[in-house]
């Protein structure tokens, strides 16, 4: 195999190794039970993941352009238990998920006051928002859940014909995500600030814009998040969500976005949210133990940064070899050829 | 930027020292007292689980709307965080702080179990409830039995699940003595004396409505048939029957459930849900301040007591609705 070739099967490796895997799980666990590959199962795998996956679409964005967001789940509560009241209040759907967008998106706005403006960090900034949100939500509703949401639950447990809406959220917010992060300057700029903000500043980027651009986004989307949870338990739970930025930030994560920025695609998280949300439901199906599963869950979430770190390891060693290749062009054909 | 930052710190403290001013004593929460902090009344304080937790919740409004009627008694509400350290440290607070009467909703009752007994030590009446922490010399309690609470459902269920039946399982969080009691109480009185009945699929949902519906939308595809749920709470139960409420095929599913909350009440009302044991949180306030009172002013050192574990289905459930209806926790 000669070097070019070499290099196309290492980008394509790259590139395409998470739809492998997917694949390859997607397989197994076809083969494992009879139920995983039905049209109703696959239905509520993806109606299961919407929530998550859009928050883990908010995480990619964010850690992108090198922040991320441990408030995501009390935001998401938050936004919830509002845009229920808003609804309880008029009856309007419209309203509600307005009050719950500006929600998730005033939240998101101050941890980017705090981030970018006060320089806090973004896992202590987010972490404080987690702690004031969750309080908010349950001040409100004075740690009650709220009940008879009527026509509310249209968004969570309603169908456009035969597809769940949930499922046509999350389709949307996909593309959105991927349109955004692969065709437009906004895009451009975050993988620019994630994988160097000194140099994104010499360039002229006003990183400063794109970080609270990234915060609103992600706001959005758990605005919008926070509706169809809530919708799809038929209650406003203001404990609800707890710990679901961890499940966002492990979708992420496996698909491929790196935590150390400048990394990361829509497609990507997609495919992590969907290996997560295989292996949860192959280990119900099968009637895996509670506590086999978490173990299982925590064992994936090493070998994909482990294989992140690996990667990176391998890019830095080949642009090495590459300045190497550019010294000795002839020593280095000849010891490939032999 | 520098000058932003001071400004901003200097600003939160001054917040922080203003609201210290204000309360007399560090807590998470409000106070209640009504009109007797003279040098006469009794200072208590009500250290929570955790004010996230629903039932915590409506336990910690309840005892506070019941101590209005005690105008000797004013009362502090801290809340544990869910957390052991937090909800220890809490306790040594409220000993620090001179408290007449310390009651301790634990957290994990073995954690929870030697700073119960500091505030004994220390002079201090103690009364540890929703769970009981039992065998403190000198600690008195208010609680419900969870082991009866699920019993009543099992003992029910016992003639109520059909032969041969498929049920699932829904457990508390692991650990969790309310969780532990529940689901042994649930072997010993219903599973023992069934061996016809087979568990298709049993999960820790940690009380919670959601978790609850992932695992029940999953056992739905595994199984065509599920006769009955099995719940240690009524949030778990109701997540359950959400999954299945349109589903034709799990019309006549049976779904048993602990707590009596609002929502249990209107299943159990509308038929989709079999029966709950009602916890009742306003029964407990009532029993706990009637305690603390006897304590402070009586003479007596150490009171155990519980409240009943009624049995509630679609025989009883609108006297329990009315009730709801009247606090008005359903409209």
């Amino acid at each position: 195999m000669d070097l070019r070739s070499n290099n196309l099967w290492n980008t394509a490796k790259k590139k395409y190794s998470i739809f492998m895997v997917l694949f390859v799980l997607f397989i197994i666990c076809s083969l494992a039970n009879p139920n995983f590959l039905t049209t109703s199962n696959l239905t509520n795998i993806s109606r299961q993941l919407a929530v998550t996956t859009i928050l883990a679409f908010g995480q990619t964005i964010l850690i992108i352009s090198g922040m991320l967001d441990l408030s995501q789940g009390s935001v998401l509560a938050l936004s919830g238990v509002f845009a229920i009241s808003a609804y309880k209040a008029t009856g309007s759907l419209v309203v509600a998920v307005l009050v719950g967008i500006i929600t998730g998106v005033v939240c998101n706005f101050i941890n980017a006051l705090m981030i970018s403006t006060f320089k806090a960090p973004p896992f202590i900034a987010t972490l404080a928002m987690l702690t004031m949100a969750r309080g908010v939500a349950l001040l409100y509703t004075k740690g009650q859940n709220i009940l008879q949401l009527d026509k509310f639950v249209v968004f969570g447990q309603g169908s456009v014909g035969v597809i769940p809406i949930p499922i046509i959220f999350l389709v949307a917010l996909a593309i959105v995500t991927w349109y955004i992060l692969k065709h437009t300057r906004i895009g451009r700029s975050l993988y620019a600030v994630g994988g160097n903000e000194e140099a994104s500043v010499a360039s002229g980027i006003n990183v400063h814009r794109v970080k609270y651009t990234a915060f609103i986004i992600n706001g959005i989307f758990v605005g919008l998040a926070g509706v169809l949870f809530m919708s799809r338990v038929n209650a406003g739970l203001p404990n609800g969500a707890v710990g679901y930025e961890f499940t966002a930030l492990t979708a992420a994560i496996i698909g491929g976005t790196s935590f150390s920025g400048g990394v990361g695609t829509a497609t990507g998280t997609l495919a992590g949210a969907f290996i997560v949300g295989f292996l949860d439901n192959i280990m119900n199906l099968t009637s895996v133990d509670s506590y086999m599963q978490q173990i299982v869950r925590g064992a994936i979430i090493a070998l994909a940064v482990i294989y992140d770190i690996q990667s990176k390891n391998r890019r830095t060693k080949s642009t090495l070899g590459r300045i190497e290749d550019k010294q000795n062009t002839k020593n280095k054909k000849a010891a490939v050829k032999k | 930027m520098k000058k932003k930052l001071i400004s901003v710190l200097s600003m939160s403290l001054a917040i922080t020292f203003l609201a210290a001013c204000g309360t007399g004593t560090p807590k998470t929460s409000d106070s209640t007292s009504s009109g007797g902090s003279s040098s006469k009344g009794y200072k208590v304080a009500y250290i929570a689980r955790a004010q996230s937790d629903s039932f915590a919740a409506w336990l910690a409004n309840a005892v506070k709307d019941e101590a209005k009627k005690y105008p000797d008694i004013k009362l502090d509400v801290f809340d544990g965080q869910a957390n052991d350290d937090t909800e220890n440290s809490m306790i040594e607070n409220a000993i620090t702080n001179k408290y007449d009467l310390v009651i301790v909703q634990p957290n994990n009752g073995e954690a929870q179990r030697p700073y119960v007994e500091k505030v004994v030590k220390a002079g201090i009446h103690a009364i540890t409830t929703n769970a009981r922490i039992s065998g403190i010399e000198g600690a008195s309690s208010v609680d419900a039995n969870p082991y009866e609470q699920a019993g009543v459902n099992a003992r029910a269920a016992l003639e109520q699940i059909p032969q041969n039946a498929k049920v699932v399982v829904l457990d508390g969080p692991s650990g969790n003595f309310h969780a532990d009691e529940r689901r042994k109480s649930w072997q010993k009185e219903f599973f023992e004396k069934r061996p016809d009945v087979k568990i298709v699929g049993e999960q820790i949902a940690n009380w919670n409505k959601d978790e609850a519906m992932k695992y029940m939308e999953d056992w739905i595809q595994s199984n065509d048939k599920i006769d009955a749920v099995i719940s240690m709470n009524d949030n778990m139960a109701a997540g359950a029957l959400e999954v299945v409420k349109d589903n034709p095929k799990f019309k006549n599913m049976l779904a048993y459930g602990v707590d009596g909350t609002a929502e249990a009440l209107l299943l159990i009302q509308e038929g989709r849900m079999t029966s709950t044991c009602m916890q009742s949180a306003y029964d407990l306030a009532t029993k706990l301040l009637e305690t603390s009172n006897k304590l402070l002013t009586g003479g007596e050192k150490q009171i155990d007591t519980d409240i009943g574990n009624p049995l509630v289905n679609k025989d009883n459930v609108q006297q329990y609705i009315d009730i709801l209806k009247k606090s008005g926790a359903i409209k």
